[in-house]
């Protein structure tokens, strides 16, 4: 047991060190980054725009205010920009299996997943990561909560669990690339995509979209389950606390997808 | 006329392109079906919650707004900022300059040379979307769809003026990503794609007015909608062209002078 | 422990499963529907056993299955039958134990990271595989100065010529100090300087550090300085198994050194008396041969004794193929003891191995 955890830890080492050389290898292009973190910021703030104008003319969607879906849209970019600034690496994964430079990732004794999501960094992720947290931080402080210590502490968590929600939903399709040979993440984005029905109340969907977005890619769980624990809405309210459970399960899955895609990996016939 | 003959070969070409890459393609457009979608279901249950609430269209208007700009928005897909810059950057338009092509003919060439594909695809998907939704408005008169047409020729123009212009920031910046991220964020916002121009407060429309991006979709889905009367109309479509005429003519200058300023300083 | 080889495979296969597609759009669409599939045996039940210590040349023309077998030996593929140990492991079971024991160097491929600088890549290397520090230190200080990297450390490996890539991936794949080296094309693509330099490195670490080396290359020369075994294999079988003596004696010692000459010689008769031992041959008049044994002769020593009798404007030595050797073996005209079957070569190399 103790040794498993030192092995984790040194892991969790490995894998900061190659994101530490990847940042420094992006941050020599100062003006590039700088970009790319303002038209994050610019594409939420076009987000925000249009929701604020929406409820200028209604004063809730189906039952849901303002500020709740704006706290929805702030978990689903705050997510995306945890998964672009730390595991952007998951999206070169097509790319890597296509043309047979995944052999590197197979040649040294550090887990493959682990070189994956540390293989590349996206510093669009940081823009994302800040002006989602001001919008989640305007959104808390609208918003009537009774704040309690368990309450904060479950908030930590739910951001967490969206978080590793979407991630491991990036990392369970880029092993698609191991049955799909392609140099584009065609699976990954297409999946990603789906992500566009959480930035608004489940309930306005019919039943086989809601379908979708609980069971089959549960991005339910990135934003609109966790929003209804925190606000208490009624009767989704109790399956918000299970949002750590779906990550963990979600983890599990996309983990043991891409054991099964590795043994497959083919490499390049030169 | 004849030397049009090879710009029309080079548009063929790109079209072919696309059946080359038609798997990412269509995983392209499916992809962004998912967005209209829920679009789709957000509008329905703020229209059918609030009948009224939203005055101006009605929901069978409303459901031909967002078909009509998920179609224009389907085309020039394949013609972005990562593409020009790309080219620039790696001195791939050193070997145009030596023909004897235009640079931006041959650009706008390889941009619309997918169209016809584009559009076919766009129009089954949309029809399929509207066909769930219980149908869309369709143009009152003939006349509105004909002004449509040429609205949504000017449209497509323009988007492809515009982003030639910004393009152009590749002489400058590698961060070509970023740029077409911003452009396309503040031409969402302010071309009418996520909500119609007339939901905006005073101010927020005010400023949409005096930007050319409404004429990207606002512009055409009002002109099918039959929803602005004749002089409006022709006052809108005459602005869409000076936008997209000016830009175009613009970023020839904007490309010479940086053609010049390159050759000058770099060598 | 020490009885077992380093590698011991049997029966070790390799299919791949190829797409069968006709060309043109049409092509592709039928292909969508009717997925159609062929078979390819890349690597078609093999026995090899190399003893710790030994340097191997693993030599097959195009698409024999050599890149093939050495990803299964380093656990990037998995086999499709047969058995594998490796150093007391299954690779592709234990991959990341494997690791730590091997090193790789895949000529067309690097392992460095692209867009940061060498050394980066070493210290990423140092801490992946968990090396003791004055370890890591002494060894890159001796491999900098034996490959002559100090002058490009700094530069990200995607800046590096191909020469210093190769040289850095070299360094990269040895700081570990692996008991088992691969190397698959190492040197395709260098100049004779570097491959040079390449080859006396590796000799150097097969007799001083006693590292086990599997080669494949297309250049004898990378055999003669490194290897004393040589394996062929050829469709996905193994054709031939032995020590590299008698290769050496009845093929390699030959080399061809041509001249392009500004007027014809005056006299040909003049410039054979200066070369005996040597076959002097001159078709048009404009171009001389001298076929001579390299290790009676240098090439310098030819040139030398050419010179004189006329005007040299270019001259170039035939460096002997694999192929070449390849197609003898086939044709009988090299006398190399010519196996029954594979097994029973395999175990007449672990005879001599041991
Ligand atoms: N990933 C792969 N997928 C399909 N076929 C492959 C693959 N890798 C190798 N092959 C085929 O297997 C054969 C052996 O290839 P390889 O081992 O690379 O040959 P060598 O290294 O001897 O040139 C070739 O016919 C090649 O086309
Ligand atoms: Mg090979």
């Amino acid at each position: 047991m103790a040794a498993r955890l030192r092995r984790a830890r040194w892991l969790v080492y490995i894998y900061f060190r190659c994101l530490g050389q990847q940042m420094k290898a992006i941050l020599a292009y100062e003006a590039d980054f700088v970009i790319l973190m303002i038209s994050a910021a610019l594409v939420q703030i076009t987000g925000f725009l249009f929701i604020w104008t929406i409820f200028q003319r209604i004063p809730d969607i189906n039952g849901w205010t303002f500020w709740q879906v704006v706290m929805m849209y702030s978990l689903v970019f705050i997510t995306e920009g945890v998964g672009s600034l730390f595991f952007e690496g998951t999206w070169r994964v097509s790319r890597l299996i296509y043309n047979g430079n995944f052999d590197q990732y197979l040649l040294r004794p550090v887990s493959p997943i682990v070189q994956v999501l540390a293989g590349a960094v996206g510093f669009n992720g940081l823009g994302n990561i800040i002006t989602g947290g001001m919008l989640m931080a305007i959104s808390l402080g609208n918003v009537q909560v009774q704040w309690t210590p368990g309450r904060l502490l479950m908030l930590v968590i739910l951001i967490v669990s969206a978080a590793t929600i979407r991630v491991a939903i990036n990392l369970g399709t880029a092993a698609s690339a191991f049955w799909i040979k392609t140099p584009w993440s065609l699976v990954p984005f297409f999946v990603h995509q789906l992500g566009e029905f959480a930035k608004y109340p489940i309930t306005i969907y019919s039943l086989a979209v809601q379908a979708m977005v609980v069971v089959a890619i549960p991005f339910a769980f990135v934003s609109f389950f966790p929003t209804a624990y925190l606000f208490n809405m009624e009767a989704w309210s109790a399956i918000g606390l299970l949002t750590p459970l779906v990550a963990v399960y979600c983890l599990f899955m996309a983990v043991t997808i891409f054991r099964i895609g590795l043994r497959r990996y083919e490499s390049t016939g030169h | 006329m004849r030397g049009f003959n090879k710009y029309f070969a080079m548009a063929k070409a790109s079209l072919e392109v696309i059946f080359v890459y038609r798997a990412g393609f269509t995983v392209n457009l499916i992809g962004s079906v998912f967005y209209v979608v829920a679009m789709f279901y957000l509008w329905q249950t703020i229209f059918l919650g609030k009948p009224g609430a939203l005055g101006v269209f009605t929901w069978p208007e409303m459901k031909a707004y967002l078909i009509v700009a998920f179609i224009l928005n389907s085309t020039m897909t394949w013609f972005d900022e990562w593409q020009m810059g790309a080219d620039i950057r790696e001195g791939r338009v050193a070997t145009d300059l030596a023909r004897p092509i235009d640079f931006q003919l041959k650009r706008f060439a390889e941009a619309s040379g997918p169209i016809p594909f584009e559009l076919a695809s766009a129009l089954a998907i949309g029809a399929v979307v509207a066909f769930v939704f219980g149908g869309i408005a369709l143009p009152a008169d003939p006349a509105h769809l004909a002004l449509f047409i040429v609205s949504a020729a000017l449209a497509t123009l323009l988007k492809f003026s515009i982003i030639y212009c910004v393009s152009m920031t590749a002489f400058w910046t590698t961060g070509m990503e970023g740029v077409s991220n911003a452009r396309m964020a503040v031409q969402n916002i302010f071309s009418g794609a996520l909500i119609p121009l007339v939901f905006f407060p005073d101010w927020l429309r005010g400023l949409a007015s005096v930007l050319p991006f409404q004429g990207m979709i606002s512009t055409p889905a009002l002109t099918y909608l039959g929803a602005m009367d004749g002089p409006t109309t022709a006052f809108m479509i005459g602005t869409q062209a000076v936008w997209a005429l000016g830009l175009f003519l613009f970023g020839r200058l904007l490309w010479r002078s940086a053609v010049k300023a390159v050759t000058i300083n770099g060598g | 422990m020490s009885s077992m080889p380093l590698i011991e495979a049997r029966g070790l296969t390799k299919k791949f499963r190829q797409a069968v597609k006709e060309p043109g759009l049409v092509g592709s669409l039928k292909h969508f529907f009717t997925r159609q599939y062929r078979d390819k045996m890349a690597v078609d039940h093999i026995d090899l056993s190399v003893e710790a210590g030994e340097s191997v040349a693993y030599l097959g023309p195009n698409g024999a299955g050599k890149s093939t077998t050495i990803k299964m030996l380093t656990g990037i593929l998995v086999p499709t039958e047969g058995s594998l140990i490796v150093d007391g492991l299954v690779p592709y079971e234990k991959r990341q134990q494997n690791a730590r024991n091997i090193g790789v160097v895949f000529g067309q491929r690097t392992t460095l990271w692209w867009d940061i600088p060498v050394i980066e890549s070493f210290n990423l290397a140092r801490d992946m595989y968990e090396i003791p520090v004055k370890r890591y230190k002494q060894n890159l200080a001796e491999f900098t100065e034996l490959l002559g990297l100090a002058e490009f450390m700094n530069v990200p490996a995607g800046k590096v010529s191909l020469g210093q890539r190769m040289r850095a991936d070299l360094c990269m794949a040895l700081l570990h100090d692996p008991k088992m080296l691969y190397l698959d094309e190492p040197t395709i693509g260098l100049d004779i300087a570097v491959k040079d330099s390449i080859r006396k490195f590796i000799r150097r670490l097969v007799d001083e550090r006693g590292t086990t080396v599997m080669l494949t290359t297309h250049d004898l020369g990378d055999i003669e300085d490194i290897c004393n075994r040589i394996v062929i294999i050829d469709s996905g079988r193994i054709i031939h198994d032995g020590d590299l003596g008698a290769l050496k004696d009845n093929y390699a010692r030959d080399r061809v050194i041509h001249f392009q000459l500004a007027r014809p010689p005056e006299s040909m008769a003049a410039i054979c008396a200066g070369l005996p031992a040597c076959e002097t041959t001159s078709d048009d008049g404009l171009r001389l041969s001298v076929r001579f044994d390299r290790f009676q002769y240098a090439a310098g020593e030819i040139a030398a004794a050419v010179m004189p009798h006329v005007e040299v404007i270019d001259f170039h030595i035939d460096e002997p193929e694999v192929e070449d050797l390849i197609r003898k073996v086939y044709l009988g005209q090299l006398s190399l003891t010519a196996p029954e079957s594979t097994a029973e070569a395999t175990e007449s190399a672990v005879a001599t191995g041991a």
